[in-house]
């Protein structure tokens, strides 16, 4: 039977985003130089695109979803209204009317299209954000409330030179986690 | 005013502050629910009376079929406008004083539907058929007539409810994660279920400001496409009265206005019951109503342009019907409209009744009042201008009608506030965002205030 191996990290909190945005930026250089560290994810109570940008880029092309969602919403309700809806016109009478009246298909098919954009859009959220999700069993409430939290995966051995940088920037606390 | 600009406050307190507005409102907050519920309990027991004796208690008849029932759908569809369509536009065109405000603003949105969608089941009588609006393939091969407006609304209205909905939850995912960490008992479960276990990491914080952006993209034109498609309801008949051109903008600016003016409204309630002074500041109350006050000089026009093209239009029974709406039997109604939703606005030019909390709260219910006056001279007048002589009757709404009309309002509030009771109505985080960055941008003014005096003493040393 194949052992999972238990990831190590360690977690340290700050109370300000420049102590944070100096320890991201301290550790990217120790990781360029020693390749010592797997992840670092940022916690925070607000988001901060700055620190954010210093993690790596981050590939979420929700607009996409919102893009083909909305396109497809589109289609859905033309098919909808015009397919379905006004072709049973062999068994309810049109006055004369056309079988296809595309005024009114134009209409239903707007009100589709933003409500599979929409649906698309939040589904896409739910992918790349990685929810609905536990709570980590070490997630610090206080990220919640004023702090930012850095957590940084890395093998044991490394822990003396990560939790230096954690500590030399400030922070509040440094733990070590294991899950 | 105060000068309080909402950079002094900590982080913490603003969790504390929010919170606390959870377990602790004014006692005031159970008499107004108390109160609420009396008046839902009036409009159940009307509605089952009509239900039992038919829509004749409630005095409509052919032709005045169309009447309170559609006022208060018009109303309410109307009313839901300003928070989602407003929430989004500010925060397309990032207006950070938006923040405080717009979580309840959001949430009015969605109770507005809510009422609103109990109306037409209200007026149709037939309450047990009310699903055949709904376009569904049946063995009777009974199909709604897709070339009907009203079909187009229950593709609209259920797509802004849906989308307002997620809106509303989307944006409150991260706050609902703050009383996750907090709460204990029931609401434990019910934060820790809906807040989907957001922790605040940085790949949660993009997807989500990136979809909260996309949704507003969308929202906007659902809004105005929504209130467009409840004024071709009107527009789309031949009723002189209704047949108007510019009934879609009309309607929108229309339900933009009393959106604001009710915002206006439940920012006082609110402020007062759960004690968010310090966060619904005079500030803010000053740019909703530049904002309201500008929007009602757009409907003004609006209407005006109305009358206008029906004057010089030359057509003779558009011509009569707009005469007997400010001579006839509706002419009170007209002109109480007009006094409430035209004059009262212009109380708001003075800041220093912009500033004035209560002064804010009786303009907002006047409007609000001329607005619901507007609706219904909309409504019933075109109905008794009609061109058989035994239909030239005003009618006006009876004891049922007006009970339920009154209920609306206390269903609608009982809702507001049992959700501000249990949901946070102000959001923490984007005032956290606030708090942050106005105290980084007054931090940089101060730098650059000491670099420029710095400059100026060299400057002088040098010269002497």
């Amino acid at each position: 039977m194949r052992r999972i191996r238990k990831k190590h990290f360690l977690f340290a909190t700050y109370d300000d985003f420049e102590k944070a945005k100096d320890v991201v930026g301290q550790l990217n250089a120790l990781d360029d130089k020693e390749d010592i560290i797997d992840n670092i994810e940022l916690y925070s109570p607000i988001e901060h695109p700055e620190v954010n940008a210093m993690l790596g880029e981050f590939h979420q092309p929700i607009q996409r979803f919102s893009f083909f969602g909305g396109i497809t919403g589109t289609v859905l309700g033309l098919i909808f209204a015009a397919g379905v809806g006004q072709s049973m016109f062999t068994v309810q009478p049109q006055g004369g009317k056309s079988v296809i009246t595309i005024p009114p298909d134009i209409v239903i098919a707007y009100e589709m299209t933003i409500l599979v954009g929409v649906l698309s859009t939040i589904a896409a959220f739910l992918i790349y954000s990685g929810l609905p999700r536990r709570v980590k069993s070490y997630y610090d409430h206080e990220v919640g409330v004023d702090q930012i939290g850095v957590e940084v995966e890395t093998h044991p051995d490394n822990n003396e030179k990560i939790r230096a940088t954690l500590e030399g920037c400030g922070a509040v606390e440094v733990r070590e986690l294991t899950s | 005013m105060s000068d309080f600009k909402m950079k002094d406050i900590a982080w913490a307190k603003i969790n504390e502050d929010v919170l606390a507005s959870l377990e602790s409102p004014r006692k005031a907050f159970w008499i107004v629910l108390a109160v609420c519920f009396a008046l839902v309990l009036c409009g159940a027991a009307a509605e089952i009376y009509q239900y039992n004796e038919g829509l004749g208690v409630a005095l409509m008849n052919n032709p005045h079929y169309w009447q309170t029932y559609i006022s208060n759908f018009v109303f309410w569809i109307g009313m839901s406008h300003s928070g989602t369509l407003l929430s989004a536009i500010l925060l397309l065109t990032q207006a950070d004083w938006r923040k405080p405000i717009y979580r309840f603003a959001e949430a009015m949105t969605f109770f507005s539907i809510a009422t609103a969608a109990i109306f037409p089941v209200i007026h149709i009588g037939r309450v047990w058929d009310m699903y055949w609006v709904l376009p569904y393939p049946n063995q009777h091969a009974i199909w709604p007539n897709f070339r009907s407006p009203l079909l187009w609304d229950a593709f609209a209205i259920t797509t802004y409810a849906t989308s307002s909905a997620l809106f509303l939850y989307i944006g409150m995912i991260p706050d609902l994660a703050i009383c996750r960490d907090k709460a204990k008992g029931w609401r434990k479960k019910l934060y820790t279920a809906m807040s989907l276990g957001w922790m605040g990491r940085a790949t949660e914080w993009i997807a989500f400001q990136k979809t909260y952006v996309l949704m507003a993209c969308f929202l906007v034109p659902l809004a105005v496409s929504v209130h467009s498609i409840v004024a071709s309801d009107f527009a789309m008949s031949m009723m002189p009265g209704w047949h108007v051109t510019s009934f879609p903008p009309y309607f929108v600016a229309g339900a933009l206005y009393s959106g604001c003016a009710a915002i206006i409204t439940l920012f006082v309630l609110l402020r007062y019951l759960f004690k968010f002074e310090a966060y619904m500041t005079p500030e803010i109350m000053d740019k909703t109503a530049r904002l309201t006050f500008a929007i009602a000089m757009a409907w003004n026009f609006l209407n005006l342009s109305e009358y206008a093209s029906i004057w010089y239009s030359h057509d003779m029974f558009e011509h009569e019907m707009l005469i007997d709406k400010f001579t006839g039997p509706y002419a009170g109604v007209v002109w109480t409209m007009l006094f409430c939703a035209t004059i009262v606005p212009f109380a708001m030019a003075w800041k220093k009744v912009r500033v004035n909390m209560w002064a804010m709260f009786v303009i907002s219910l006047l409007i609000q009042l001329g607005m619901w006056l507007e609706r219904f001279q909309i409504v019933s007048p075109p109905l008794a201008s009609n061109h058989e002589p035994w239909t030239q009757v005003a009618v006006w709404p009876g004891l049922v009608q007006m009970t339920i009309t009154a209920a609306s309002f206390g269903w609608f509030t009982m809702l507001f506030l049992i959700f501000c009771k249990v949901f946070p109505s102000v959001s923490m985080y984007e005032v956290k965002e606030m708090v942050y960055h106005r105290n980084k941008h007054g931090k940089k003014k101060l730098q650059d205030l000491e670099k420029i005096k710095d400059d100026m003493i060299k400057t002088e040393e040098g010269l002497s």
